[in-house]
């Protein structure tokens, strides 16, 4: 098993300016999983608890001179503390920049090694990151789990296939920022949120609790997929019968999620996408979030990069 | 785009106001802990939002008709309905948005009795809250304040100066005098316990403070210090930041009246210093009004 690359200034830039900081919000340890072309990023896909995100990145977009072999048709995986991993990045891009005046080679190396850690007797994995300098190398460490076995890397690729599923209606979400203030609010109120998503493109949000229920409603909303036009009749009526009416006629979908895993998923506005849609997967079996990324400059869609989270819901069925 | 088609009863109040940071303030300068009832009284001229604890501390919160931009009251009798004031403020919280003046529509009842909130800025965004009310409990209010004599006990200090010097008097311990002089004119705040420490306000050294007086006699009255505090603990930062001042006056009994304005309306870049109290627009102003009981019921004036 063997794994050895060369980070890209711009896989420096994105992984410890953008998604690190984002993905450290998501969860303390995530899987990172390395096959010939990509490099994932995964939270809680084998553990079937909590929310479930993937970020994977075109081996383009992070490295080059990309070297990956394993027994098992060159997949790699294994779990990382992910604040370590930003530490690492971070310090070692540091490195890197800082001695950039010499005009030697100072590229960033990751490699997997295995080491004997002091006052052990076994030796243990690690990612290794190395910047070489003209007169000196720095080498960061970040102790990682031991390598997956196969089973566990075909049911971490099966789980991420069936993550792929993209709901039939997904609704543009309104300002990140803007929601996560509303929803940091909502925390004090309640523990789950009413979601609902309708092919006219309506998002509303509400936590109820004994004393109260407290909602944002969105109209008008970009859709992608099967849409519909609101019939005029709704249109002044307040946002629950609204809801309550398009849910009879099949035409919306509301599910209950946690207040805290919502917030959680906001949060990955810190790797600055440029836009995000809400979805919610078929039978109502969990609440998507797909953020997208444009190639800078343009409005098209950046296809090396995607990240989405998937949201369990509360009480399946419901809906 | 007016209400449902059907003629359905009118509410009995529906009101709108431009900037609901600002009521956040104000109800937040009332609340002194975290679970904490209030009671509502709606009519013509206004909201009337009073807090009460244990029969020692009253606060009374006055929202005049005229800080709203719109005030529909359809009621024959007034309504009266009691709410938790801490959902109350975290939920006017989430209709605030940082750096921006949200308008919000207050409607009461709503089906089930509930208080409705919406936000009315947007026609494609909008925020709706339904906060349950209950039947408030019929105590008689005994916080009737009367003047103590023919002239009134009373003096107007800078509301920093005084939530600053409450602030210092907590180390000493649990009671507070309340001290007034006529000759020479000073108001002091006195605390004995674990310690003594003694705040004095002279009126003519520190006119800048101390911006009104008046006394006949030498009074002197102890209040418990909690109670002392919760007038101040919450008071806003836009009191502080507009330079206000609170009135403070005694009456029968040794009651003390603390008295406060919070601005309603969004503050304004060009006119955020004010030099006295309600000198900025007087009608977007919130009147906050404390009672707090002595400590021991009769000794509470005389030297």
């Amino acid at each position: 098993m063997k794994f050895k690359a060369f980070l890209t200034d711009n896989g420096v830039y994105l992984l410890e300016k953008r998604f690190l900081p984002a993905l450290d919000k998501l969860g303390k340890t995530c899987h990172v999983y390395l096959t010939r072309d990509h490099a994932a990023f995964l939270h809680n896909l084998l553990n079937g608890h909590g929310l479930h995100s993937v970020a994977q990145f075109r081996r383009e977009a992070l490295f080059d001179d990309y070297r990956i072999s394993s027994q098992n048709d060159d997949r790699i995986a294994f779990a990382v503390d992910v604040s370590l991993l930003n530490r690492a990045v971070r310090s070692a891009a540091t490195v890197c920049c800082g001695s950039s005046s010499d005009g030697s080679n100072n590229r960033l190396q990751i490699k997997l090694v295995k080491k004997l850690p002091p006052n052990c007797t076994q030796p243990m994995p690690f990612l290794t990151f190395e910047t070489r300098g003209y007169k000196s190398a720095v080498i960061h460490d970040v102790p990682i789990s031991k390598p997956l076995s196969k089973t566990q890397v075909l049911e971490l690729q099966s789980a991420l296939e069936t993550a792929q599923d993209l709901p039939q209606t997904l609704v543009q979400a309104p300002d990140l920022v803007q929601l996560q203030n509303f929803v940091d609010r909502m925390k004090y109120l309640g523990d789950s949120l009413n979601v609902f998503i309708s092919k006219y493109g309506d998002l509303h949000v509400e936590v109820s609790a004994t004393l109260i229920s407290l909602g944002a409603e969105f109209r008008k909303l970009m859709v992608i997929g099967e849409k519909a036009d609101a019939p005029a009749e709704d249109q002044n009526l307040s946002a629950q019968s609204r809801s309550s009416r398009s849910i009879l006629r099949g035409d919306g979908q509301s599910v209950q999620v946690s207040v805290k895993h919502f917030a959680k998923s906001l949060q990955c506005h810190l790797a600055k996408p440029d836009c995000a849609f809400y979805g919610i997967a078929p039978q109502g079996s969990c609440l998507t979030v797909i953020f997208q990324f444009f190639i800078p400059g343009t409005h098209q869609t950046d296809k090396s990069i995607s990240l989405h989270c998937r949201l369990p819901v509360l009480d399946p069925g419901s809906s | 785009m007016s209400a449902s088609g059907t003629e359905e009863e009118r509410p009995e109040l529906v009101c709108q106001l431009e900037h609901v940071q600002g009521l956040v303030d104000a109800l937040s300068a009332v609340r002194w802990k975290r679970h904490q009832d209030a009671v509502l009284e709606l009519s013509e001229h206004g909201i009337v939002l009073v807090v009460q604890e244990s029969g020692c501390l009253q606060a009374k919160l006055y929202l005049k008709r005229e800080l709203f931009v719109r005030y529909d009251y359809n009621a024959q009798v007034r309504p009266r309905f009691g709410l938790s004031l801490g959902i109350f403020v975290e939920c006017l919280n989430a209709f605030s948005v940082p750096a921006h003046s949200t308008p919000i529509q207050i409607q009461y009842p709503g089906p089930d009795m509930q208080l409705l909130l919406k936000s009315v800025d947007s026609m494609d965004a909008s925020i709706c809250a339904e906060i349950r009310t209950r039947i408030p409990e019929t105590i008689a209010w005994d916080y009737n304040f009367e003047p103590a004599g023919t002239n009134p006990l009373t003096f107007t200090v800078k509301s920093a100066a005084l939530k600053e010097a409450i602030e210092d008097l907590e180390w000493p311990g649990s009671s507070i005098h309340v001290i007034l002089e006529p000759d020479p004119p000073s108001v002091t705040l006195r605390a004995e316990g674990h310690g003594d420490l003694q705040i004095d306000f002279l009126y003519y050294a520190n006119s800048d403070l101390l911006v009104a007086f008046q006394c006949d006699h030498r009074v002197s009255v102890k209040y418990k210090y909690k109670f002392l505090k919760a007038t101040t603990s919450n008071m806003p930062s836009s009191v502080i930041k507009e330079n206000r001042g609170s009135k403070l006056s005694i009456g029968r009994g040794g009651m003390l009246k603390v008295q406060h304005l919070v601005s309603i309306a969004k503050p304004l870049a060009s006119h955020s210093y004010v030099d006295s109290i309600g000198y900025q627009q007087p009608s977007r102003v919130a009147h906050i009004e404390f009672f707090v009981k002595p400590e021991e019921s009769d000794d509470s004036t005389n030297d």
